[in-house]
């Protein structure tokens, strides 16, 4: 048994080059796991906590009734470890030397932003600056367009109700520069320590007191557990992910990581796969002669299960040294990509994936062909035993399926993405049986070299039942690869569509009915036309079926939109980024219905004919659902919940006119008149937050990007393995080609071309496959609309083609090097 | 067939002639001289067997005749081409057209066919249909039935003749066989050495054999005797040793 032990050693595995493989390939598959699911989990925090500039917190708490909300309420969440800041915002009128102007207010504590930078400019020639705080007391920080209104300069001041105060910088942005109604006017910023000093805010006033909160989800969580039942219908609690501008942005990008994961994960099984049953196969004679000495069945199990788990902690412990390093690379990459430090955050929990990963591949993938080790008849010492049929693999790819099942589930928690997945390979194996079986068909009738052309064909048949097997992992890891390649794309050109160059970036609100017309000849005169002008009546939901629709809706959901006024709509047309899901458009000459959003529709219930009932001022208006639509609301177009039809309900309401456009930054001076023109025109400027989110998808695209070329590097080593596994009867047969007398350049050509034709084929079959896979993959995750993608798949077979010529050249490279006599003794 | 025939060349040739041929390779350390001052010749038609110890240098002294490799010193003539000066596509096409090879280990790749495993120096040498003469071949060493069995379903005797099959495939000028019965039981062994001889006397063949089998040394006409690297006639051979 000792002499049995040492030929089990793993020392002595590691001069076998299959061991190598599967010892190899373990580690990529823990790395690459483990190093992107570090990555996703750091990236994930990262965009969460850029997106957490957004509120400039983690959470907001708004209190749109004019009053503050209890100190109490905010002791508790300092006392539970959270940071709190305040904000207040109203409108008010500020004098100047030059006149006066509405602004919008915001006034903040010292501890604002808690989340983000506030860009400044602090004087006209000065360069712009982040800073972390607010202005200091006296201080006061304007919007760029309120100094020009009121012909003043910085270091002047500006009176805001009772109170002087300085003017020390330019506003530029807002980590918080979200579009509220209230922020129409342009914006100045003053420290909250003034307001009372103002006199402004009197009882009654129209202000909005915004609490701030940040910290550890799992405290923000607790905290909102404790605060919810104080809340009033006028409170709004406000994270991050109920941000409609861009939480699908965010959704996507967690999506894609966890695709990108779950296919490292099918990748890495299939090298542990190929290369475990290449070291199974190669074990069968020393199975036997383990045997014929007098080991057991069980005794011969044993050994090998003892192996795997050895191999087992080396792969995890090997991948693990890996993955750290390239973590922390990435992460740097990831923070000059960001342009701000990151911080280094290593989580513990996002290594269990990579162990879980390291053991599925091994039990899963690697153990079944070496269990069957037990079952090699000792008789084949003497003799040659028929060799494995293809049956006897049959439980293993059962085995395999249901593990790659489990895993992708688990990773991307999406049964769809699996079916999706595992359909496309389902197809790509159909597939393949048939090229194989009809390549094989036709290579057959090949016969004869002499050109390195016919010699390669010659080639491909010889090892047709290699060459298929090496076929259907090039075409799936390279299916695999283009199906991220494409999800990519399509990904990155859903964002650009979104926010095209030219996407809106300017509200005007607050348009008279009868201004309507000069408005529109006033842009179109500048180039700047405006979009789809909308009437608007801000009315409130407050009967579904003739009961109060806070009793009507379920409890368990709490909608904003039934605690505020709603923008109502009419409109003829539908819009072109609206989409009906159930019940029908308003027919031209309908005045009956109302047409509500398709998300709100399904939190309270809604089906067709349900009577909503609305207040709008003093009267009420009552109408049934006949249709539902989606609304794209991060489409920085006029959005609304309620559209009803032109001479419907909303007639004779009284109501004004809102749109969009796009401005161009050398034109914003026009926005001066324009304000002097319409004075009563409310415009809401949010290039900005254009800006910004732009920024936000170029991140995350080069985030993405990263992980993508990570996992190409994956598929790259993958093949590389596949093509090793048959190395040693390569370079036999190489030797053995050049003794008889085959030519060394020829012989090069041949076996480049061999690999080069595989390669090819596999990359047809391989994109062929992915465009299915994405297909669904598409139109269920990823909400979009399917294209066909030539121009990224075009490439891949020659890519592959070439890749595979360049092994099959570096694997024949000892072959070509010596002189055969040596090489033949080598082998022997 | 080819010129190599042509009785007046063959009149002037020798179909291998070697002058002080002296081979060493470079270890670690030092240097191993493994062979020094070789010099021999071979008629056409001729069948000679190298005889000598194992690590007497005999199998490396047939790989530089064949051409598998280069000496250090000396010149190797291979049916009048200086192998030394050739490069080494040369000799490659030296080897595909004149020469044949058995081997101690048979050296069949375990994925071919025997039929396949033939029909490769002839695809090599750009053979259009070489199908046929393949299976020609095999019938005539007696497999005509296992054309499509792998080596590892035959046995060591049926692997050799499929070996000798394909030495004999592309019509070689001369045949090198390194202990082409090593391997092989001596009834086996015998089956194969006739062969093998039956098939060179029917071609015409040149046979150069490494064995350490006296019997089948006997049945060329011609022995080398070598020891620690230096050739003698076997009759010194026998002087030395006493």
């Amino acid at each position: 048994m000792a002499a049995a032990k040492k030929l089990m050693s793993v020392r002595r595995d590691w001069r076998e080059r299959d061991v190598r493989v599967v010892l190899v390939a373990l580690v990529i598959a823990v790395a690459t796991v483990a190093t992107i699911a570090l990555f996703a989990n750091q990236l994930q925090r990262t965009l969460v906590s850029s997106a957490s500039s957004f509120l400039a917190a983690d959470r907001q708490l708004e209190a749109e009734n004019g009053r503050p909300v209890p100190a109490e309420w905010i002791d508790e969440a300092r006392e539970r470890g959270l940071e709190t800041g305040q904000l207040i915002e109203f409108s008010t009128m500020v004098f100047g030397e030059g006149g006066f102007q509405l602004v919008s207010v915001k006034a903040v504590s010292d501890e604002y932003p808690l989340r983000g930078e506030i860009e400044i400019q602090p004087g006209s020639d000065a360069p712009r600056q982040t800073v972390g705080a607010g202005p200091g007391r006296g201080e006061i920080w304007v919007n760029p367009r309120l100094l020009r209104l009121l012909e003043l300069e910085i270091g002047e001041t500006l009176e805001v109700g009772n109170l002087e105060l300085e003017i020390t910088s330019l506003l530029i942005r807002e980590p918080d520069g979200g579009f509220r109604l209230s922020s129409l006017a342009p914006r100045v910023m003053i420290h909250v320590d003034d307001v009372p000093g103002t006199g402004v805010i009197q009882e009654g006033s129209r202000a909005e007191y915004v609490y701030l909160f940040a910290g550890p989800d799992n405290l923000l969580d607790d905290y909102y557990q404790w605060l919810e039942p104080r809340l009033e219908p006028s409170h709004e609690w406000e994270s991050v992910r109920d941000g409609e501008t861009f939480s699908r942005s965010l959704e996507r990008a967690e999506r894609f990581l966890l695709l990108g994961g779950s296919l490292a994960v099918l990748l890495a099984a299939v090298a542990v796969a190929v290369a475990s049953r290449q070291y199974a196969l190669s074990q069968r004679d020393t199975v036997a002669l383990l045997k014929t000495l007098g080991l057991s069945s069980r005794g011969i199990g044993g050994l090998y299960l003892r192996r795997l788990a050895l191999w087992g902690i080396a792969g995890v412990i090997g991948g693990l040294l890996v993955a750290l390093p390239l973590f922390w690379i990435l992460v740097r990459l990831l923070s000059d990509v960001l342009e701000q430090p990151v911080d280094f955050h290593l989580a513990p929990s996002a290594l269990l994936p990579a162990l879980l990963t390291a053991l599925v591949s091994l039990f899963a993938f690697a153990y079944p062909p070496i269990r069957r080790l037990r079952n090699v008849a000792a008789m084949r010492v003497l003799r040659a035993q028929p060799g494995e049929s293809g049956r006897d693999a049959i439980p293993d790819i059962a085995i395999a399926i249901l593990a790659v099942f489990g895993l992708v589930w688990l990773y991307a928690g999406e049964v769809a993405l699996v079916f999706a997945l595992l359909g496309g390979l389902a197809l790509l194996l159909a597939v393949l049986a048939l090229v194989g079986g009809l390549m094989v068909a036709v290579l057959r009738r090949v016969r004869g070299g002499g050109n390195a052309w016919r010699l390669a064909l010659v080639g491909l048949y010889r090892h047709r039942q290699a060459s298929m097997a090496q076929m259907a992992v090039f075409a799936m890891t390279l299916m695999l690869a283009a199906t991220l390649i494409l999800v990519r794309t399509s990904l990155l050109d859903d964002w650009q569509a979104q926010l095209p160059d030219n996407a809106p970036n300017h509200f005007l609100i607050n348009i008279a009915p009868d201004a309507v017309d000069e408005v529109e000849a006033f842009w179109a005169e500048r180039d700047a036309p405006l979009d789809t002008v909308y009437p608007m009546v801000r009315g409130r939901l407050t009967e579904l079926n003739d009961q109060p629709v806070l009793e009507a809706v379920s409890k368990d959901e709490r909608i904003g939109a039934l605690n505020r006024e709603l923008n109502l709509t009419w409109m003829a047309e539908l819009p072109e980024d609206n989409e009906i899901v159930a019940g029908e458009w308003f027919a031209p000459g309908d005045t009956i219905g109302v047409s509500v959003e398709a998300e709100l529709a399904e939190r309270m219930g809604l089906v067709m004919g349900d009577r909503l009932t609305f207040t709008i001022g003093s009267e009420t208006v009552t109408e049934p659902v006949t249709s539902i639509r989606t609304v794209q609301w991060d489409s920085m177009k006029p959005n609304f919940y309620m559209a009803f039809p032109p001479g419907g309900g909303l007639t004779d309401m009284p109501g004004t006119w809102i749109t969009s456009f796009h401005l161009d930054e050398g034109n914003k001076v026009a926005l001066n008149e324009f304000s002097r023109r319409f004075p009563t025109v409310s415009v809401l400027e949010i290039d900005h937050i254009i800006e910004r989110i732009q920024q936000i998808v170029r991140q995350v695209t080069q985030a993405i990007e990263a992980i993508l070329a990570l996992i190409l590097a994956a598929a790259l080593v993958v093949m590389a393995a596949v093509v090793s596994a048959t190395l040693r009867d390569r370079q036999r047969e190489g030797a053995l080609l050049r003794t008889l007398g085959g030519q060394q350049s020829l012989l090069a050509r041949s076996t480049m071309l061999e690999f080069a034709l595989l390669g090819f084929v596999a990359g047809i079959m391989g994109v062929l496959a992915a465009e299915a896979a994405v297909y669904a993959l598409q139109v269920r995750m990823f909400e979009g609309t399917f294209r066909w993608h030539w121009q990224v798949m075009l490439p891949i077979p020659f890519i592959s083609a070439a890749l595979l010529a360049l092994f099959g050249r570096w694997q024949l490279r000892p072959v070509l090097s010596v002189s055969p006599m040596l090489l033949l003794r080598r082998l022997e | 067939m080819n010129q190599m025939t042509d009785p007046k060349l063959a009149a002037t040739n020798p179909m291998l002639r070697v002058t002080d041929l002296t081979h060493r390779v470079s270890l670690e350390t030092d240097t191993l001289t493994i062979l020094q001052g070789v010099s021999l010749e071979i008629n056409r038609g001729e069948s000679v067997a190298i005889v000598g110890r194992s690590g007497s240098g005999k199998t490396t002294l047939l790989g530089l005749l064949a051409g598998l490799d280069t000496p250090t010193e000396g010149k190797v003539e291979l049916d009048g081409a200086e192998i030394s000066s050739l490069t080494e596509d040369q000799r490659a096409q030296l080897r595909a057209s004149r020469v044949g090879f058995v081997f101690q280990s048979f050296q069949l790749l375990p994925a071919l066919s025997a039929l396949e495993n033939v029909m490769l120096p002839l695809e090599l040498a750009g053979m259009e249909s070489p199908e046929a003469r393949a299976k020609e071949l095999l019938e005539r060493v007696g497999l005509g039935e296992r054309l499509s069995h792998t080596p590892r379903q035959l046995s060591g005797g049926e692997q050799q003749r499929v070996a000798i099959a394909r030495a004999f495939a592309s019509d070689p000028v001369i045949l090198f066989a390194d202990e082409p019965t090593g391997n092989l039981d001596n009834r086996t062994g015998q089956a194969v050495s006739d062969l093998l001889m039956d098939l060179n006397r029917e071609q015409g063949t040149t046979l150069v054999m490494v064995t350490h089998d006296e019997h089948l040394a006997a049945r060329c006409g011609r022995q080398l005797q070598i020891e620690a690297g230096v050739l003698t006639e076997p009759e010194a051979a026998r002087e030395l040793a006493d």
